[in-house]
């Protein structure tokens, strides 16, 4: 089953005079379960497709169909709701909310979600203690190091059952000790049964995928399921 | 589906909490700004009590009092006084009132044994005690008997009663005034009235009405002046909402006595209440707006913090939205924020401002009167401040795009 299919992806940025073909007509299918890297060099395309893919923006043109759900033409509240329930983020600079004491911040989704206190304390403790920080629940992001910042990053983008888990140069910032134990967190869940997306540029990352969609100037090409 | 106000409540005092001395700094203006309101409302509350209250002690709301016009000082207008048969013609015609008393005065010379002190004596009917509010406190006042029979009778005031007898008993004793011998049948009950707060050197306002002495107004007219030339008189509205139609009533009566001249003056208790209201209102919508302007000012301070606060959290707001927050949630969020920031302002400004009353009251030589109205009052407006100068931040903060938010530094 397609949990990802595009057809035709276009995004367009209007620049003044020019306008500019960030994506040029993707045509695009990713199985339940796969765990994809997306490569190509800086201005290729690839973080306004992540963009895309992940619902922060929309496409100009054409379709996106996201678990069984058109999602290109949906109003900014409607994409938010599918964001909630459907995708997991992890970006490269962590991204997580530095007040915060991190068992509050893999909280966040599911308290966007509408799920209670107790409930989703208990979903949070779950999941970061599956990626060995049930120690340090209490602890805000800035006492971590980089490693553990993004494990708590990725136990936030799973703690909500998402249909995907889209990661943009997961370990763009981290050292290679750190940032092999990440990607062995992603084969973990890739063998758990989640669909990972890993957007990166890094050829010894994106090995630990199991396959690579390449992208240049907007068009998919290499790597696609014939 | 959305997060609940309480969930927004939680995010919003964690904000506030976690930035402690700027939340407080932002705050500051509100807490200044409700906290004069709180006096304002306290001393123009105050002041409208004491009037009231002064207003009471000089016969109540429903008295009208007739006086000769001083500022009418035309030659050759006729008489400037009243006879008996003017007065009683004047109250055949204003049936409804509860009392009518004239007043006969003089200043004469009073004596007890070796005693003897100068004071106002005033000739008047046994409706004073309902026309003033004011009876005898021992013995008893003027009968109806005394007046039919002219009765050589004397009430006399506590400070006059001080003066001739001292201590001693003055029931049933005599004062002599001339020829005339009167006994004392009763003591008026004693005025006191201190504007509170301790205004004009926190003297008795009413202590020359105790040096006053009374006696039937036929005596006064057959025994004392000789004349009938009643120059007061003052009646009794059966209730306050009829005073101006008696006073209009009575003012037609007296100009046409007297062929159109004002020599007389009507003056209705409840409608000088009313105009002394009124004058007061103009301060009190000056003094409101000063202390709603500094309000203004604190929500402006307010409004550019909140600015200032989303342009530094852009990212945070990058990534709720990435994780779900619908725009509405993170309206909600900052909205619930600046509306919590000038609520706690409220209550802060509030509690300084009741701490501080009884200081201002004193330095203003002023009554201050707080209510539990204006705890109300100065909570609404505050919160109001919070929804109203939140709205555009929140606004802001809530149309920020997702992308763009998440890739600010």
């Amino acid at each position: 089953m397609n949990i990802i299919q595009t057809s035709n992806l276009k995004k367009e940025y209007d620049m003044g005079k020019v306008s500019v073909m960030a994506l040029n007509g993707i045509d695009m299918s990713i199985e339940q379960g796969e765990f994809v890297a997306i490569m190509g060099p800086s201005g290729s395309g690839k973080s306004t497709l992540m963009h895309i893919l992940g619902c922060l923006d929309k496409p100009t043109d054409g379709t996106y169909i996201l678990a069984e759900q058109e999602v290109s033409q949906l109003t900014k509240s409607e994409l938010a709701a599918v964001r909630n329930e459907k995708i997991g983020f992890v970006f490269q600079t962590f991204n997580l909310l530095p007040h915060m004491n991190i068992l509050l911040n893999v909280e966040l989704p599911l308290m966007y979600a509408g799920i209670g206190r107790t409930k989703r304390k208990r979903r949070a403790i779950e999941v970061l203690e599956s990626v060995g920080l049930g120690d340090r629940l209490n602890h805000k992001p800035s006492e971590l190091s980089g490693g553990q910042r993004q494990r708590v990053a990725i136990a936030r983008a799973i703690v909500n059952h998402p249909s995907i888990v889209l990661a943009d140069e997961p370990t763009g910032n981290l050292d290679s000790q750190a940032g092999s134990d990440i990607l062995n967190i992603f084969s973990d869940l890739h063998k758990a049964g989640h669909t990972i997306i890993m957007v990166t540029h890094d050829h010894v990352v994106s090995q630990s995928a199991n396959r690579i969609i390449k992208i240049i100037d907007g068009k998919i090409v290499d790597g696609n399921l014939s | 589906m959305a997060i609940s106000l309480k969930e927004s409540l939680v995010i919003g005092f964690t904000d506030f909490w976690s930035r402690k001395i700027r939340s407080f700094v932002t705050i500051l203006g509100i807490i200044l700004g409700t906290m004069s309101i709180i006096v304002v409302l306290a001393i123009v509350n105050g002041v409208n009590k004491s009037t009231l209250a002064w207003m009471s002690e000089r016969g109540g709301l429903t008295k009208i009092d007739v006086q000769r016009n001083w500022n009418y000082d035309e030659q050759n207008v006729g008489k400037r006084f009243l006879t008996l048969r003017e007065l009683n013609f004047i109250h055949t015609k204003i049936p409804e009132v509860t009392a009518f008393n004239p007043q006969l005065q003089d200043y004469k010379k009073f004596k007890h044994v070796d005693k003897s002190y100068n004071a106002q004596l005033i000739g008047v009917l046994p409706d004073f005690t309902i026309a003033e509010e004011w009876d005898a406190d021992q013995g008893r006042f003027i009968s109806k008997y005394d007046e039919d029979y002219s009765n050589d009778v004397i009430v006399l005031g506590t400070a006059l009663k001080d003066k001739l007898f001292g201590a001693r008993e003055a029931i049933g004793q005599y004062v002599t005034m001339g020829n005339l011998q009167l006994r004392v049948i009763g003591i008026m009950k004693e005025r006191i009235f201190k504007q509170p707060g301790g205004g004009f050197g926190g003297g008795n306002m009413l202590e020359y009405l105790n040096y006053q002495a009374f006696i039937p107004l036929s005596t006064m007219i057959h025994k004392v002046t000789g004349t009938d030339e009643i120059e007061s008189f003052s009646v009794k509205a059966p209730n306050p909402q009829s005073a101006t139609e008696i006073r209009q009533k009575l003012e037609a009566l007296l100009l046409n006595l007297r062929a159109g001249k004002p020599i007389f003056t009507v003056e209705a208790a409840q409608e000088e209440m009313e105009q002394m209201k009124k004058n007061s209102m103009i301060f009190q919508v000056i003094f409101f707006l000063v202390a709603s302007i500094s309000l203004m000012v604190g929500g402006i301070v307010i409004m550019n913090i909140m600015l200032a606060t989303i342009q530094e959290r852009t990212r945070e707001i990058g990534i709720r939205l990435a994780v779900g927050a619908r725009r509405r949630d993170i309206f909600m969020q900052f909205m619930i924020q600046t509306v919590l920031m000038t609520s706690i302002g409220g209550v802060l400004g509030i509690m300084i401002g009741f701490s501080i009353l009884k200081y201002v009251g004193k330095y203003l030589n002023t009554v201050v009167a707080a209510s539990s109205m204006m705890v109300v009052i100065a909570l609404i407006v505050s919160a109001g401040v919070g929804l109203v100068f939140g709205i555009f931040p929140a606004i802001r903060a809530s149309n920020l795009d997702p992308v763009e938010a998440l890739r600010n530094e």
